[in-house]
């Protein structure tokens, strides 16, 4: 055994030392390529599979920048998931998946919004997607109209946004977006985020031409900007849009995607392909959004059904029999000359005072006691009067009862009580 | 025309204290019950609707 007593190794055509030797017996090595992998003690593997570590901790400041742990995902439902309202309608604005809207003006036929299953062996399937959200076209004979619009939409609680780490009015500081998307038509899609408060600022982006019905993930890593403004408070903070079809009266050519840059209603994005929107029964879909803080996109954070309709319930919540029968709603007590008020206790407090939401058929509702069941004349309303707590809601029940009774409100099987917090 | 249709807001009194109670409107096959609450955003469209010069059916 002998040793080879030198400072420096370095190749015989390289021109810069590759192993710096140290005196006490390290050594400095200028890069490392490794055929397999390198291990480290008995516990740590690096391989081009990843880095094991058995047995040990690991210690670190961040990951991608932000919290290691809890919750991500700053959006809620990005799954799609959740569908209080129900499963499809050809309104525009929120009747299907919650938290989410397609909204269209201009049409000459309703487009059709929908949540619909993710058909399996696709990679949103693969990567644990059931359900996307999505618009089909209807027959647009006039073509696309300069004030024509269809755009997919998401607003976001402003103190969520305040409070979750991204130093928003630092140009340092990241937030990204991600979600699949697929269109039945080969088309660049435009959208773009928006901060409403103070003085209002758009980023505007486009998803880059889709290949018709493939589905697509869209990554999107978004700065700060120190025009920016987010209040902490429950009102708007912050609006995520995707427009199948925008027309020319709210593009304009000279818009700069991937910048910040003050609201223009007449400039959101630059302008809009017409492709999907001229083509009859054209099909939009998303699913996955996730918005979190830092600059890369993570996998997306998948919750269970439970803590989603939860997170959701506190912008809407409804009360509606899935059978075919009459459901028990509230007990009611009896004030006199035919005032009673019914007490509803919701699962989480909402964002601000409801609007209460009911079908129209007040004999769909009854009142059920003293030996008798007795349907409504008049459907439910708010008691406004009194100061709301967002978590314990009167509704004023009009029928004749003896002051001082009780009664409990039922509701048929055909009918619905709801409460509306949206943004 | 008159409520629902035009106006399309009607007022509604506390039955007890004849109060302003809340702001009724009907969408398709839903009847609303709005709060005067400012964050509630049918209220903040009804305000709106209100600025534009349009006035609520009054109370019964």
């Amino acid at each position: 055994m002998s040793t080879l007593k030198v400072n420096k190794l370095r190749d015989t055509a390289g021109s810069a030392d590759a192993i710096t030797l140290d005196p006490n017996g390290g050594a400095v090595l200028a890069g490392v390529t490794t055929v397999t992998s390198v291990k480290v003690g008995a516990a740590v593997t690096i391989s081009e599979s990843g880095i094991e570590a058995s047995g040990i901790g690991i210690t670190c400041a961040s990951i991608n920048g932000a919290q290691i742990g809890g919750r991500r995902n700053l959006v809620i439902n990005g799954a799609m998931n959740i569908a209080q309202r129900g499963t499809s309608s050809t309104t525009a604005g929120m009747y299907t998946v919650d938290r989410f809207t397609y909204a269209w003006s201009g049409q000459d036929e309703a487009p059709t919004q929908a949540q619909v299953d993710v058909s399996s062996g696709t990679t949103p399937y693969t990567e644990g997607f059931r359900k996307a959200y999505k618009v089909t076209n209807g027959n647009q004979t006039s073509g696309a109209g300069a004030s024509d619009l269809l755009y997919f939409e998401h607003h976001m609680e402003a103190q969520d946004l305040a409070n979750c780490g991204w130093n928003y009015t630092s140009s340092s500081s990241f937030i990204t977006l991600s979600f699949w998307v697929k269109s039945s038509v080969s088309q660049d899609f435009k959208g773009y985020v928006r901060t409403p408060d103070g003085s209002s600022h758009t980023y505007a982006y486009s998803t880059g031409t889709l290949s018709a019905d493939t589905w697509t993930k869209i990554t999107k890593t978004i700065p700060g900007n120190s025009n920016l403004t987010i209040d902490n408070n429950t009102g708007q903070g912050f609006q995520i849009y995707l427009w199948p079809y925008i027309g020319t009266t709210y593009t304009d050519a000279g818009v700069t995607e991937d910048a910040w840059t003050s609201y223009t209603s007449s400039a959101r994005t630059p302008v809009s392909a017409t492709s999907w929107w001229t083509t009859n029964d054209a099909t939009f879909e998303i699913t996955g959004v996730q918005l979190e803080v830092g600059s890369q996109a993570t996998p997306f954070e998948h919750r269970s059904f439970g803590e989603e309709l939860a997170l959701c319930q506190r912008y809407y919540y409804r009360m509606q029999n899935g059978s075919s029968s009459a459901y028990w709603v509230a007990p009611i007590t009896a004030y006199g000359s035919s005032t009673n008020v019914a007490m509803i206790f919701l699962p989480v407090c909402m964002r601000d005072n409801p609007t209460l939401e009911t079908s129209t058929t007040a004999s769909h509702f009854s009142l059920w006691g003293n030996g008798t069941v007795e349907n409504l004349s008049s459907v439910p309303t708010l008691r406004g009067s009194n100061a709301i707590n967002p978590q314990v809601i009167p509704i004023d029940i009009s029928h004749s009862i003896t002051a001082g009774d009780s009664r409990i409100l039922r509701a048929g099987s055909e009918s619905y009580i709801a409460f509306s917090s949206e943004l | 025309m008159a409520y629902p249709t035009n106006p399309i807001y009607k007022l509604k009194n506390d039955s007890i204290t004849g109060e302003l109670n809340c702001i009724l409107k009907v969408e398709g096959s839903t009847n609303l019950s709005i709060p005067i609450a400012e964050g509630n955003t049918d209220y903040q469209t009804y305000l709106a609707w209100v600025a534009e010069g349009n006035t609520a059916e009054a109370a019964d």
